[in-house]
């Protein structure tokens, strides 16, 4: 069965990359663009086996949700990608502590490399 | 008298109140057009990428070939605007706004190794910390400048290294201080600069052959740093055979 990864991400442009390239290598794709989206899908019935997450959103910021899905028993050990342009220290420090597998810097990778690393940490 | 003194030393504050403030705003917008700017060229670099892939269909050899140049010139374009965003916080540097604590040097290289762990993937470079045995006291520095030292080192590293490479971090503890050493096996320093390598805007002739981008803040930033701190920075290195970093960084003695 297909895994399902959620994009939380509100660049429409970025957030159709992601899930094109993402549908491509065989995952199921769920898309948010704002934390009631992102609420809404974690909520939902759908199990989500891996989250890729932005920083930087329109009404809440992406530690919000990151403290939000750890609050949420089903979702401890979710592995969570965070996928942005935040680069600074400080930030990686906050999102570390709050457990995420991996912090990427979008300028920095591909979306080659992004699946990559999906499929380390999900197959 | 002494009230037109006063007069004047409250308008000059005022001025220089206003004037902190409009440095702020301008910060805050340099940072925040920066980002927005990193996340095109981030849509910029995936697509070119899907187009040499052939994700998109196949291209012919001539086409593959400018996409090729155009995905090296975006990524140059990345790491100008990265270290736009670096430089736009020297200013807290040289201002001297520093605030000591006691901090856990180990947990502080760990931390930053972490961070650059998909930087040293994407290069294909191992980092290798080598961990002292014995317990190592802690450091009087400021928590968010001292990290800025370590994050230099470590991209230098990472970025001057040869494919394959290894970045190998070690401390110890010396005369009421831990000195710290970071060495890659990379392109080395040349003569020429090794005399000016913590000159501000001053960039190697061998760094940038490996890459154009680069803004020659970061060696003057760690020294300013590290100096501030009532420490010293040096290094040893040979064009083509490697560099190695070294810094002391005072162990904390409690508060004062």
């Amino acid at each position: 069965m297909a895994k399902t990864i959620l994009i939380i991400e509100d660049d429409n442009f970025l957030q159709g990359l992601e899930a094109t390239k993402l549908k491509k290598e065989g995952y199921n794709i769920l898309t948010a663009a704002n934390s009631i989206e992102a609420f809404k899908a974690i909520e939902g019935k759908e199990v989500i086996d891996l989250i890729l997450l932005d920083l930087l959103l329109p009404d809440v910021d992406g530690f919000a949700i990151l403290e939000k899905i750890r609050q949420n028993k089903s979702f401890q050990t979710t592995p969570v990608i965070v996928f942005s342009n935040l680069s600074e220290e400080k930030d990686i420090a906050r999102a570390t502590k709050l457990g995420i597998s991996e912090f990427m810097i979008k300028s920095n990778f591909t979306l080659d490399e992004i699946s990559k690393k999906i499929k380390e940490l999900i197959g | 008298m002494e009230t037109d003194k006063q007069a004047d030393i409250k308008t000059l504050q005022e001025e220089n109140e206003k004037l902190i403030k409009r440095q702020s705003i301008k910060a805050d917008l340099m940072s925040v057009g920066a980002h927005q700017i990193r996340t095109s060229l981030s849509a910029i670099k995936w697509i070119i990428k899907m187009f040499i892939d052939g994700d998109l269909g196949k291209l012919t050899a001539e086409q593959e070939n400018l996409m090729r140049k155009a995905y090296e010139d975006n990524d140059r374009a990345i790491g100008i605007v990265t270290e736009l965003l670096q430089a736009n916080k020297i200013d807290d540097v040289i201002e001297k706004k520093y605030s000591f604590s006691e901090v856990n040097i180990i947990e502080l290289i760990e931390s930053s190794i972490f961070d650059f762990s998909g930087e040293a993937f994407a290069h294909k470079v191992e980092i290798i910390f080598l961990k002292p045995e014995m317990k190592l006291p802690t450091i009087n520095a400021d928590k968010d400048k001292f990290p800025i030292v370590l994050q230099n080192l470590f991209e230098n590293a990472i970025k001057y290294s040869n494919q394959y490479g290894k970045v190998f971090i070690a401390l110890r503890e010396k005369d009421g201080f831990v000195e710290v050493s970071v060495k890659d096996m990379g392109i080395g320093i040349s003569e020429k600069g090794k005399k000016n390598i913590f000159e501000k805007f001053y960039r190697d002739t061998t760094a940038k052959e490996k890459e154009s981008a680069g803004s020659g803040i970061g060696l003057f930033t760690a020294k300013k740093i590290i100096e501030d701190h009532g420490g010293k920075i040096w290094f040893e290195s040979g064009k083509g055979e490697g560099t190695t970093f070294f810094f002391t960084i005072p162990i904390y003695k409690g508060s004062e």
